[in-house]
């Protein structure tokens, strides 16, 4: 195998891809050494300096996936796919229970949240079975059972983790397939009942109390304040105080005051908006959402079916995180822990998304190849 | 948009439109929170984070009491009292840290160096410019705070040993929990910078010592300080008590004995335990050197840790369990019990000490080079003549006696929960195969014998062995705790006794080890009798570890050997002997002979027990037998 780019691939290499991905890693590392300097004596904080060392390693982790031709990746996709699955399954062995799960694989200083990986495995696996499968072709819901089963095996095993958030996640990355099949009303209806009948088990079944307890915290923030309630409101009031322009860089009172409990990693668009106010966090968003209509034109371009539904697993992996934290932070959903992909701190979730955003750029620049 | 896809034409674009769409849609909805929240809500909400923010303030929680068997306390919670600054409020830094010096008698500059920059994000958290002040300072510093914004004093409960380095190997060390204990499930409701107990009673009991923090939901301004009453408070819930088998009256008499050490030495180091023989109670345990729990309990600081770890003598590691050493001859007590038991001797059998023993073409000496001439058992006993036990211990073999000593409890961990435990051991022909690959020679048996060679115990075993002797023969498993206790007194847990075993020795064979034993103390030419107790009598053996080879210190006096190079004093006791109540093992390293290093220290533990049984002191100890003892 040849991984080489040739000349014509660089030519083409999306630059405004490339740029906006740029950006917003910028914003986020800038915030998150805002959101982690609170309590740090001297020096850089932790957190930060951790942060920037996942960089390191997922920008290389970008460049891996984005030389080796992605059309040769859809052979290696089945590979790719068992590889991260036996990951993640290593961890119910060699994983110790952290918070309640077994998610980590920790050796020495560094620590790997596989479950991560598995998301580009599965997108993968995905648009490898929808480029045999087309998507258009799907008109029944039986036809589902294929991608229901590679869905089965990440979203399983992470369930054995016990980590329902990243096990959600992966179901709704999954599902953003969904989109371009073609079954009728009636089995979408089929399939919304089934997703209620799931839920329902799931509330009765899986969910820890604790994870009840936020929901119902989230319907009502007064029935706990000195929990999720005041995070729910000390959200709201960092966000609502940044008003039109921000309190300023490293000005924060609430981030600075540390009203908010994990402000690094799920409230770090919190802290955004109180320091930059109206206009940065809609920048913010702006450029992060328009880094997903991008992933959609790649998919649009791409020259083969396995390179646009590539994309779009990409796409979703960015999306569905994305929508709950921020819903989150902004009080418009309950607060599940979920960080905002490139922004919040978490090196697994940077490598597995820079890896992901490789691929986007793999699709991309090869679009004029034939 | 149009799609191109291999293998004909499949239009998905009309579903990428969707998705745009969904994407814009859900940006929007966004943009439209954003506004409301920052543009329509912006001032109500940036009024309240800058005058009426509410802060989450935690309520930390005392830990519970660890009493002693009869109820007095070893550790206990009191008030801690810390000046802390906010470099954001001081208005006036130089006139406050100018009158802050003088009141606490420091340079103004380290106050102001200390506080730090008054800019930046760490401007608004509090620095601690002293901790831990006394009841008058905390007045005067109360008294003209109103002078000086941005200081404030702030009361936290802080673990506070009443005794200070009693039993403090027992009752361990809290301390900040660390980043990898965070991880784990048993401390999932923890939050950094919590302290938690690290070692010890504390860190076994961490989850009932705890209690339940509280927390005050405080209107504060944008600085920080708190404005009004607190909005909600949610009161701490102080931890339960853990009620000790430990006497403290023991532990103390035990403590004392480490303390006095011969003139010009210094204190010994060591270990003893003390065990109610029936039940398994621990009622002392001492390990030494030891250290002040103290001084972690706000947080060590460098040159203390730095001390403590650093020690050559390792004060941090528990001795009496943590550590194990050749047991010298207070492993014959065992060795007599399994001669006995697999009839390799009777109670009349004799042996002849000429001062050595000789076998296998090598010379194995007695301690006594003169001999101890014809012996039987109770002789051998009471004067440890080597060559008895040499004679016989190689007849009964290495296999056999490994089985006694592992029914007495040597060779595994009794499971105290302290961390860990060092399981001793009790080497056997396939224990040797196993680990060094090698065949047992049968000279090895010889040394084996008299508790030298691989035989290793910790000073808990012996205790937990002698006790076994003492009560007819079961193996009971020690109990350091007797119940778990409210804050109220009432009782949530209690911890039964437990036999681990049973020795297979008949109660009459034990009966007649017993009385050897009696013999080492109270009969003339006893190695035993500096652990005499007028008023009870005691039954005890002598051991003594040799550290380096013999020809290696031939010729010194014995205080002319380097202390590292010294042999190690045991001595392991019960009594009363013919009704045994309590039995005691005592370690001290490098401590020459059990005889005189470690059995007065097993008396003033045997003497306070009996002094506090029958209400009134006892006459002094009386001194004499066998000082000559190579034991």
């Amino acid at each position: 195998m040849n991984p080489a780019i040739d000349r014509r691939s660089l030519q083409h290499f999306d630059w405004v891809l490339l740029g906006l991905v740029a950006c917003v890693l910028g914003i986020g590392l800038a915030n998150l050494y805002s959101a982690s300097s609170p309590g740090v004596e001297s020096g850089l904080p932790p957190e930060f300096r951790r942060q920037t060392l996942a960089l390191g390693v997922a920008t290389i982790g970008m460049l891996v996936a984005l030389v080796l031709d992605y059309r040769r990746l859809e052979r290696l996709a089945v590979p790719v796919y068992v590889g991260t699955l036996l990951l993640v399954a290593s961890t119910l062995v060699l994983a110790p229970i952290t918070r309640g799960n077994r998610s980590w694989l920790i050796y020495g200083p560094l620590s790997l949240q596989p479950a991560e990986l598995a998301k580009v495995g599965l997108i993968l696996a995905m648009a490898r079975y929808f480029h045999r499968n087309p998507p258009s072709e799907i008109r029944r819901v039986r036809d589902l059972w294929g991608p229901a089963m590679i869905a089965a095996g990440p979203v399983g095993l992470i369930v054995l983790q016990r980590d329902m958030g990243v096990a959600v996640l992966t179901m709704l990355i999954a599902a953003t397939y969904l989109l371009f099949v073609r079954i009728p009303a009636r089995a979408w209806a089929a399939l919304g009942a089934a997703g209620v009948v799931g839920l329902a088990g799931l509330w009765t079944y899986v969910f820890k109390d604790y994870q009840k307890e936020r929901i119902l915290d989230f319907l009502d923030p007064s029935r706990d304040p000195l929990a999720s309630g005041y995070q729910q409101i000390q959200s709201r009031i960092a966000v609502g105080s940044g008003e039109l322009f921000g309190k300023g860089y490293l000005e924060g009172t609430q981030t600075q005051l540390q009203f908010l409990p994990t402000q690094h990693s799920d409230f770090a668009f919190s802290v955004l908006a109180e320091e930059w106010g109206f206009l940065g966090s809609v920048t913010l968003l702006a450029v992060y959402f328009l880094l997903m209509i991008w992933g959609l034109v790649v998919a649009n371009n791409s020259k083969d079916s396995f390179g646009a539904m590539l994309a779009i697993g990409v796409v979703g992996m960015l999306f569905w995180p994305a929508v709950i934290n921020v819903a989150m932070v902004l009080g418009l959903a309950p607060v599940i822990g979920v960080p905002l992909p490139l922004v919040s701190y978490g090196g697994s979730q940077l490598l597995a998304n820079l890896v992901a955003i490789g691929l986007l750029m793999n699709v991309s620049m090869r679009r004029y190849i034939f | 948009m149009s799609t191109q896809l291999a293998g004909g034409q499949l239009p998905i674009e009309g579903r990428l439109y969707l998705a745009a769409a969904l994407i814009l849609g859900v940006l929007f909805v966004f943009v439209v929170r954003l506004f409301q929240l920052q543009i329509l809500e912006g001032d109500e909400l940036r009024r309240r984070s800058e005058q009426n923010s509410v802060r989450q303030v935690r309520l930390e929680a005392p830990r519970g009491e660890v009493l002693d068997r009869e109820g007095r306390v070893l550790a206990s919670t009191r008030p801690a009292y810390r000046l802390e600054v906010t470099p954001n409020d001081l208005s006036a830094r130089e006139r406050t840290f100018a009158a802050l010096g003088q009141l606490l008698g420091a340079a103004p500059a380290e106050l102001d160096e200390k506080a730090g920059s008054s800019r930046g994000s760490r401007r608004f958290r509090p620095r601690v410019l002293a901790d831990d002040l006394d009841f008058e300072m905390l007045a005067r510093v109360e008294s003209h705070r109103f002078a000086m914004p941005g200081v404030h004093t702030h009361v936290e409960p802080r673990r506070h040993y009443l005794s200070g380095t009693l039993a403090a190997h027992l009752l361990g060390t809290i301390g900040e929990i660390r980043a990898d204990q965070l991880e784990r499930e048993a401390f999932q409701d923890y939050r950094s910078g919590d302290v938690i107990g690290q070692t010890g009673l504390e860190a076994r009991f961490e989850a009932h010592l705890r209690g339940r923090e509280g927390g005050r939901n405080v209107v504060v301004d944008v600085a920080g300080r708190e404005v009004g009453d607190p909005l909600l408070e949610v009161p701490a819930v102080p931890g339960g008590r853990v009620v000790l088998s430990l006497d403290r009256d023991l532990q103390l008499a035990a403590e004392e004995g480490f303390e006095e050490a011969p003139e010009g030495e210094l204190a010994r180091i060591g270990a003893a335990v003390a065990l109610d023989v029936n039940t398994g109670d621990v009622l002392a345990m001492v390990s030494r050197p030891a250290f002040d729990p103290n001084s972690f309990a706000g947080g060590i600081d460098t040159a203390t840790w730095k001390g403590l770890t650093s020690d050559d003598w390792d004060p941090l590691q528990n001795r009496a369990l943590q550590n194990h050493y050749p047991p010298g001859s207070t492993h014959k007590a065992i060795v007599a019990a399994a001669l006995l038991q697999e009839g390799v001797i009777g109670p009349r059998t004799t042996a002849y000490c000429p001062g050595f023993f000789r076998f296998g073409g090598r010379v194995y000496r007695c301690w006594k080079r003169a001999g101890h001439g014809t012996v039987d058992l109770m002789d051998a006993l009471r004067e440890s003549c080597d060559v008895f036990f040499y004679t016989y211990g190689e007849k009964l073999g290495i296999d056999r006696l490994a089985n006694y000593a592992k029914a007495f409890g040597i060779g595994r961990t009794p499971g105290l929960g302290l961390g860990s435990e060092a399981p001793g051991l009790v080497p056997s022909s396939a224990w040797k195969r196993r680990r060094f690959g090698k065949p047992w020679y049968p000279g090895e048996t010889v040394s084996a014998s008299i508790g030298q060679g691989f035989n290793l115990y910790t000073p808990l075993q012996l205790a937990v062995a002698y006790a076994a002797l003492a009560n007819g023969g079961k193996v009971m498993k020690p109990r350091l705790v007797l119940r778990l206790e409210t804050q109220d007194g009432i009782t949530v847990k209690s911890f039964p006794t437990e036999q681990a075993g049973e020795v297979p020795v008949t109660p009459a064979r034990l009966a007649l080890v017993r009385r050897g034993l009696r013999a080492v103390v109270e009969e003339p030419h006893g190695t035993g009798a500096r652990a005499r107790v007028p008023g009870v009598e005691v039954a005890g053996k002598t051991g003594t570890a040799q550290v380096v080879r013999l020809d290696q210190v031939e010729g010194l006096k014995e205080n002319e050997i380097p202390i590292r190079q010294r042999d190690h004093g045991w001595f392991g006791a019960f009594a009363p002997a013919d009704d045994p109540e309590i039995a005691v093992a005592v370690f001290v390293e490098h401590g020459l002979h059990g005889s005189t290093a470690a059995a007065p220290i097993a008396q003033r533990i045997l003497a306070r027990y009996f002094e506090k049984k029958n209400g009134g002191p006892l006459v002094a100890a009386t001194e004499g037998g066998n000082d000559e003892s190579g034991d």
